[in-house]
């Protein structure tokens, strides 16, 4: 059998495969989780992906741009599967979807740092399941015999308190929006973005009636009508994935701009570029400079330890 | 010059002999009335018939005719002047008389052979041939042959097994040798191989030590991961210009320890394991590759810099590499390309690509090799599972009228090496079927392995397979044949077919020829200089072939060949001087008008002109194509030993009688005229109404002669040409050729010549059909117009073409 390498383009999702004798690589994007953001296409390396709008029809809301992903350029390295907040893109080699780019440290893994104290938890609360614009929150409720729980507020007091609530938060879609965070009463849940930024919108520019997109932003709320027919931008539950920059029709209306990645450390210049292109030279610029003030932390940190265990092993000596 | 005028008053002795050929002449040509009728030509004393004249007592006779009959001009009427001029001219030489002073009338190729129906009109045609000989030869002078100085160096094209041989044994010898290789590694094929036939040793076991040694070899340098970009100079003095493509690797740093492959992330199919597995994008092809450099694939590095970080302080990789320019010297060049293997994927009955258990020998090598992607495995791509039953199909694509007509020589004995190997690794467990056509096993010891294979209970089927199916749900496939030794057809179930392919000609060889001007055949191979006695050397002197390039052939047969061309090429390089042909253009200083179009015309910029004063040619630049003799306007300009006064003759003497039932045409020898004598060699009957004057190249006809021939009144011109854009031999001669012709076709058309009455055809060395075909069209239009309308029209050009003639 001969090397095959083969596109496939079907309403539920795009799959580029490399079908060798001993290894075969799929790359996979989900359709229905790909929102159309400018993260994957930023990010790789090969400038092998591309967001493309779709036409607009007059009278219907706005439609997701269509990404595409160019066989001849693609690697499969697997970067877009890396940093997609929307965790739309798979790649896996053989089956498995470990990744060599991240197990030897090319790009690093972006990091979703969520948390939630269920000890917090208000036994009778969904908010955060209810808040979850992508419904990624599933929370189960048990008594004290391990049954699961339906209606909590009926139990008697006491049966409420020894009712465990977990809240399984499907982590590898999140885009941290935050959303489930803001909503929760008791502050269970914190969340860190993993994409910070900064959108703007110029109200001269933005054109009136216009609502492309916040018919695409995939987190609802972030982005709505106000009653001048222009967008209003609620940023904290922004992820700054750039769908709605795909979309926007007026150049410089709406400008996004993203300030930091949050992500596991790694010395590489694939990264470097990468970051470059995901945020800008400048913020990149200034990650760069913090990176080097951390590694020459640590050189004085190491030699700092060197000399203690000397002088440790020089006092036992004598 | 000085040498025209002391012999122009001596008197004109011409010695015409007219070989028989045993009978290839004189079976059809009814020689005795050539030889009577060359008695009665102008200046002839004497004339002899000869068997053989190529043969010892015949040049014998003629070297005794020069003494004792005091002939000062000679003219040989046998073969193809391609053939045996250089013999003649020695022959002649050794009698002491100057060897350009004679002349071959081509009555073999260009009448015995082509008009063997038709043996008065090919007899008509050989006395033409001798009587433009002769009018030729009559006008010819001595000419001296020059010497240049000889670089003792040589450049090996291709580093397959081929070229190492070559490139090794002329190192041995003492020369300087550059090896050329467009892959990342020498090796060739025969580096990917598992066990070669008919002793099963180890194929990289016997090759890696020549490669290592060619690397090691203090006189070679290998130019890897290179390509040919420019070849300019003539034998004994070519200058090449070689490209290094950037490997982003500093091969002077690279230790080959790998841990850069062991830090990088990315994988690519690897074109080495023919795709069926991976290699990293900083990597070595394989693991004895020779240069042992690693080499960075941009194309799918994302540049994450893991492996600089990982180099350290060996600092070998340079991501801002640029390709290098390199010029060599060399005397001699031996071209050893290889060959590429055919993927059958325009065949859809036998489902490769479609179905994943059917893969061609070359991919099975690779599969059953225990350094391939599986680890010696044989396993198949469905399932991950080894086949139980395995068919090989034999002939795929080879010996096919609509793929490859040839049989490509090897393919038996590596199926027969595969069947083996499966037999004697897997014994009971595995059944084979071999479905052939023929099994051609002519080599020493080769036979008896065909017998080692049917002793192993190899089932072997004579049969051309129909189409292979394939059940979707087991992916085993269903191979449909007739076997033709029952007579019935033949259903058999295989869980992996291998797909015997053909071996073709080297993607890119057509670039290769082009650089050094060499001749494809028909299937696209390099052509030799003689099929039986110079099956080494190229047309092109001090170029010599080894190898599959120039046909396919096994590893013995290679690695002799390569041996044999480096020792062709140590008969020039071994040389402190090369003798060239005095062929080359000299510049009448007084009618010279200073106007500096030759300057511009010459393909090789072998013409200087300063401000003032006359063109000059360089003698050891100038190959005298003679594009500069037809450009000249003022007639300043000749060529030597194809003077306007001798081709002149030529046509004169050609539309002697007839002249209106005559096609005249212009041949050049590289091209044209070898593909003529192609039409002869094969036996191509067509009209017998041709008569063919040999240029150098097609550039040297200048409207001067086809004006002349129209005046004379010939019944048709041809010019034929190499092909366009890269055949001719001479660079561009074709080209200057085509400019002068297409401007005057239309003034001879506007002046009421009938269009198909000129003519310019491109014909290739290996189209002696289309010669003919053209000779058979043109002769037919002759016909259609009839004699009285060719007359009538020519006297009415007559005025016009008289004119123009004066007025140059």
């Amino acid at each position: 059998m001969p090397f095959k390498s083969e596109k496939r383009d079907s309403s539920e999702a795009l799959v580029l495969e490399w079908k060798m004798q001993v290894k075969h690589y799929v790359l996979m994007l989900d359709k229905q989780r790909c929102v159309g953001c400018q993260i994957c296409t930023v990010a790789c390396p090969k400038a092998a992906i591309t967001a493309n709008k779709q036409p607009k029809i007059v009278g219907q809301a706005a439609k997701k741009p269509r990404i595409d992903i160019d066989q001849a350029k693609c690697n499969f390295c697997g970067v877009c599967d890396v940093f997609c907040p929307y965790g739309a893109v798979k790649v896996t080699v053989n089956g498995s979807h470990e990744l060599s780019v991240i197990s030897k440290e090319s790009y690093p893994q972006l990091t979703r740092d969520i948390t939630v104290d269920t000890r917090k938890c208000d036994k009778e609360c969904t908010a955060c399941e209810a808040a979850c614009p992508l419904k990624l929150i599933k929370i189960s409720k048990v008594g004290f015999d391990g049954k699961p729980v339906q209606d909590v507020f009926k139990l008697s007091p006491t049966g409420k308190r020894r009712v465990q609530v977990t809240v399984d938060i499907a982590k590898e879609y999140c885009p941290t929006c935050r959303a489930c965070e803001y909503k929760c009463g008791p502050g269970a849940v914190t969340i860190k973005k993993a994409y910070e930024g900064k959108i703007k919108i110029k109200k001269q520019k933005c054109p009136e009636g216009c609502h492309d997109c916040a018919d695409v932003c995939p987190i609802t709320g972030t982005l709505t009508i106000g009653s001048d027919g222009k967008v209003h931008l609620n940023d904290q539950t922004c992820s700054f994935c750039g769908a709605c920059a795909n979309v926007c029709p007026e150049p410089q209306a709406l400008t996004l701009e993203r300030t930091k990645v949050l992500h596991s450390q790694v010395h590489s210049g694939a990264w470097n570029k990468t970051l470059e292109r995901i945020t800008s030279p400048d913020y990149a610029a200034k990650e760069f400079t913090a990176q080097a003030a951390q590694i020459r932390r640590k050189i004085v940190d190491k030699r700092f330890i060197v000399e203690e265990m000397k002088k440790n092993e020089r006092t036992r000596i004598d | 010059m000085n040498a025209q005028e002391s012999t122009k008053p001596q008197e004109l002795r011409v010695g015409v002999f007219v070989c028989h050929c045993g009978l290839n002449i004189a079976g059809t040509v009814d020689v005795h009335a050539v030889s009577e009728y060359a008695k009665t030509l102008p200046d002839v004393v004497f004339v002899k018939e000869n068997r053989y004249t190529c043969a010892d007592p015949g040049q014998e006779e003629i070297r005794k005719a020069i003494q004792t009959q005091n002939l000062n001009r000679i003219v040989v009427a046998a073969c193809s002047p391609r053939m045996h001029e250089a013999t003649f001219r020695r022959t002649v030489a050794e009698a002491g008389l100057n060897s350009f002073l004679y002349e071959m009338a081509n009555i073999r190729e260009f009448a015995s052979w082509c008009h063997q129906n038709d043996p008065a009109a090919a007899t008509e045609r050989a006395k033409d041939a001798v009587r433009m000989a002769v009018a030729k030869v009559r006008l010819m002078q001595p000419l001296q042959t020059i010497e240049v100085p000889v670089t003792n160096k040589a450049l090996v094209v291709g580093g397959g097994i081929a070229g190492i041989n070559a490139a090794l044994d002329l190192a041995e010898q003492g020369y300087k040798v550059y090896m050329l290789e467009n892959s990342q590694s020498i090796g060739g094929h025969m580096a990917a191989l598992d066990k070669t036939f008919p002793t099963l040793d180890c194929s990289i076991c016997i090759e890696g030590p020549k490669m290592v040694d060619c690397a090691r070899h203090p006189n070679i340098t290998i130019f890897a991961n290179s390509e040919l970009v420019k070849c300019d100079g003539y034998v004994g003095n070519f200058k090449v210009k070689i490209r290094k493509n950037p490997r982003y690797v500093i091969a002077e740093k690279c230790t080959g320890c790998g841990e850069c492959k062991d830090a990088c992330p990315i994988e690519y199919p690897n074109e080495w394991d023919l795709n069926l597995g991976t290699r990293k994008a900083i990597s070595v092809p394989f693991d004895q590759t020779v240069p042992l450099v690693y080499s960075i694939n941009k194309d799918y590095c994302i540049e994450c810099f893991k492996c600089i970080d990982v180099c350290g302080a060996r600092d070998a990789i340079d991501f801002d590499q640029q390709p290098e320019e390199v010029e060599i010297d060399v005397g001699a060049i031996v071209v050893s390309t290889g060959f590429d293997i055919y993927l059958p994927y325009d065949m859809p009955l036998l489902g490769y690509g479609k179905y994943p258990n059917v893969v061609t020998s070359m991919e099975f090598e690779r599969l059953i090799l225990a350094a391939g992607p599986t680890g010696g495995k044989v396993i198949r791509q469905s399932d991950g599972q080894k086949p139980r039953r395995i068919a090989f199909i034999q002939c795929v694509g080879s010996r096919d009228k609509e793929h490859y007509p040839y049989c490509s020589n090897y393919c038996c004995m590596y199926t027969l090496k595969h069947v083996v190997q499966l037999k004697e690794k897997y014994k009971e467990n595995i059944e084979v079927y071999v479905f052939y056509m023929d099994i051609r096993s002519p080599s020493k010891g080769y036979e008896e392995f065909y017998d080692r294979a049917r002793e192993r209970s190899v089932n072997f089927i004579r049969g051309r397979v129909s189409r292979i199916d394939e059940d979707p749900a087991t992916h085993n496939l269903t191979v449909h044949s007739e076997d033709s030794l029952l007579g019935q057809p033949i259903e058999i179930e295989a869980d992996m077919v291998v797909l015997a392919t053909a071996s073709i000609p080297k993607k890119g060889s057509e670039e290769v020829a082009r650089i050094l001007n060499l001749s494809r055949d028909a299937d696209g191979f390099f052509m030799e200089a003689h099929p039986k006695l110079k099956p080494l050397d190229a047309p092109t002197d001090g170029i010599f072939f080894a190898g599959a390039c120039a046909g396919l052939k096994d590893i013995p047969y290679s690695v002799s060949q390569g041996s044999g061309a480096a020792s062709r090429a140590a008969t020039v390089i071994s040389k402190p001087k090369w003798k060239i042909e005095p062929i080359i253009s000299i510049v009448d200083e007084e009618k010279c008008k200073r106007c500096g179009i030759c300057v511009s015309k010459c393909p090789y910029g072998a013409i200087r002109q300063e401000k003032g004063q006359p063109a000059t040619v360089i003698t050891a630049s100038c190959h005298g194509c003679g594009t500069c003799v037809a450009e000249c306007p003022s007639h300043a300009i000749t060529q030597m030993h194809f003077t306007d006064a001798q081709i002149l003759a030529q046509i004169k003497a050609a539309l002697q009688d007839k002249p209106e039932e005559k096609i005249l045409a212009f041949l050049c020898n590289w091209c044209s005229y070898a593909g003529a004598d192609l039409a002869g060699t094969s036996r191509c009957d067509y009209p017998a109404s041709v008569r063919a004057i040999r240029v150098m190249c097609s550039g040297r006809v200048s409207r001067e002669f086809i004006l002349e021939a129209l005046r004379l009144g010939a019944g048709a011109v041809l010019v034929g040409a190499c092909h366009l854009p890269y055949d001719c031999h001479y660079i561009n001669g074709n080209y200057k050729m085509k400019d002068r012709t297409d401007a005057l076709k239309a003034t001879l058309t506007k002046l009421g010549l009938s269009p198909e009455r000129f003519r310019v055809e491109y014909v290739s060395a290996a189209e002696g059909i289309h010669y003919a075909e053209v000779i058979k069209e043109i002769d037919g239009q002759r016909r259609a117009l009839g004699k009285e309308k060719i007359q009538t029209e020519n006297v009415k050009l007559k005025p016009f073409l008289e004119n123009m003639l004066k007025h140059k």
